[in-house]
């Protein structure tokens, strides 16, 4: 496809999330075709409150978005043999990229110890550092977009 | 709120694993099945055909997504702009996007090329975690808008260690139109 054009069909959301003694916490965005990038993040933990942002990417940052999505060929793999979601958490991650449609969901992955020992440790690999790139809480210099966006919207509160 | 939120959701993933063999290859019915949330929610009405589907999260779609609607539902944050075309003001200036970044770009490499158009308040080169190489883009900060402007159209297409590079916006006021859109727009422009 041309550059400026259309990009194709792109949406991505991604929700990490868990009910404890503080409530059902949890982290989610999602990247809509237009552009909007949304994100939410309830801690109730010492009583934070609910954030919930939202910005528009240009087509260019979208762009980007979808091709290191593509890259990473998160497409061509399958959840069923990931660890089932449980009581300590629960992620989810859904794509619609082109004519496909995924949506995956696992348990929390608390290391790179898990993936190994997982019965799909070549595609929970993929499923790990993906959302690492796109993860801006857990990694300081993650997906900047996001960590930008919160120093965008900022001033606002 | 969130606390209903957490009574109404629970994880219990063994109701049926029998669904995972129909799943796997996006049988029809499920491929239906999703196509109006598609419409709706996702591809916001795009033309396409029906969508190949994979995954344990359409085994339980509709409790998932009364979940996630209930979930982001709310009012959410945003800025006070306009919404029309245009790039976004950030909180120190104006950030622009550089993608087909060389992956073994260094930080100076990037401060060379751009520190001309303006001080550069931030740069970001982010590092593909598993190879250890640079993932591709990087984010520029500049104060001014119009050194930002000038950063992108004297760079946008140029060569950076051999490499083409785009070099563009990163944030804008408002949804940017899609192909499939165009009748939508036409009608507005009509009125």
């Amino acid at each position: 496809m041309a550059d400026g054009e259309d990009i194709g069909e792109f949406y991505l959301r991604y929700y990490v999330g868990h009910k404890g003694k503080f409530g059902h916490e949890f982290l989610e965005f999602e990247f809509r075709p237009d552009g909007k990038l949304r994100y939410a993040n309830n801690s109730n933990y010492k009583n934070d409150t609910m954030i919930r942002k939202e910005i528009f990417l240009t087509q260019a940052a979208l762009k980007e978005c979808r091709r290191i999505v593509a890259e990473s060929e998160i497409m061509k793999e399958d959840d069923n043999s990931w660890p089932e979601p449980d009581r300590v958490g629960r992620q989810e991650l859904e794509i619609v990229m082109g004519n496909e449609h995924i949506s995956f969901t696992t348990s929390k992955i608390g290391s790179l110890m898990d993936v190994q020992t997982s019965k799909d440790p070549e595609g929970l690999r993929i499923f790990y550092y993906l959302v690492q790139v796109f993860l801006p809480v857990q990694s300081f210099e993650g997906f900047l977009l996001i960590y930008e966006l919160n120093s965008v919207v900022r001033h606002l509160d | 709120m969130a606390n209903i939120e957490a009574e109404a959701l629970d994880f219990e993933p063994e109701d049926d694993d029998l669904m995972d063999e129909d799943i796997g290859e996006g049988s029809p019915n499920r491929g239906s099945a999703s196509i109006p949330r598609l419409k709706s929610a996702i591809t916001g009405g795009g033309s396409s055909a029906p969508k190949k589907t994979k995954g344990r999260g359409f085994r339980d779609e509709a409790a998932a997504e009364a979940d996630r609607n209930a979930r982001m539902a709310a009012r959410f944050d945003s800025l006070d702009s306009d919404g029309g075309p245009g790039p976004e003001r950030s909180i120190e200036g104006w950030i622009i996007l550089v993608t087909g970044v060389h992956e073994e770009a260094q930080e100076d490499d990037l401060q060379n090329a751009f520190g001309e158009f303006g001080e550069i308040k931030n740069l970001h080169l982010n590092l593909d975690r598993r190879t250890g190489f640079v993932k591709g883009y990087a984010l520029i900060e500049y104060e001014k808008f119009d050194e930002a402007q000038r950063a992108i159209t004297e760079m946008d297409g140029t060569e950076l260690l051999t490499q083409p590079i785009n070099v563009d916006w990163a944030f804008s006021k408002g949804p940017f139109r899609r192909r499939n859109l165009r009748r939508r727009y036409s009608f507005k422009k009509s009125i």
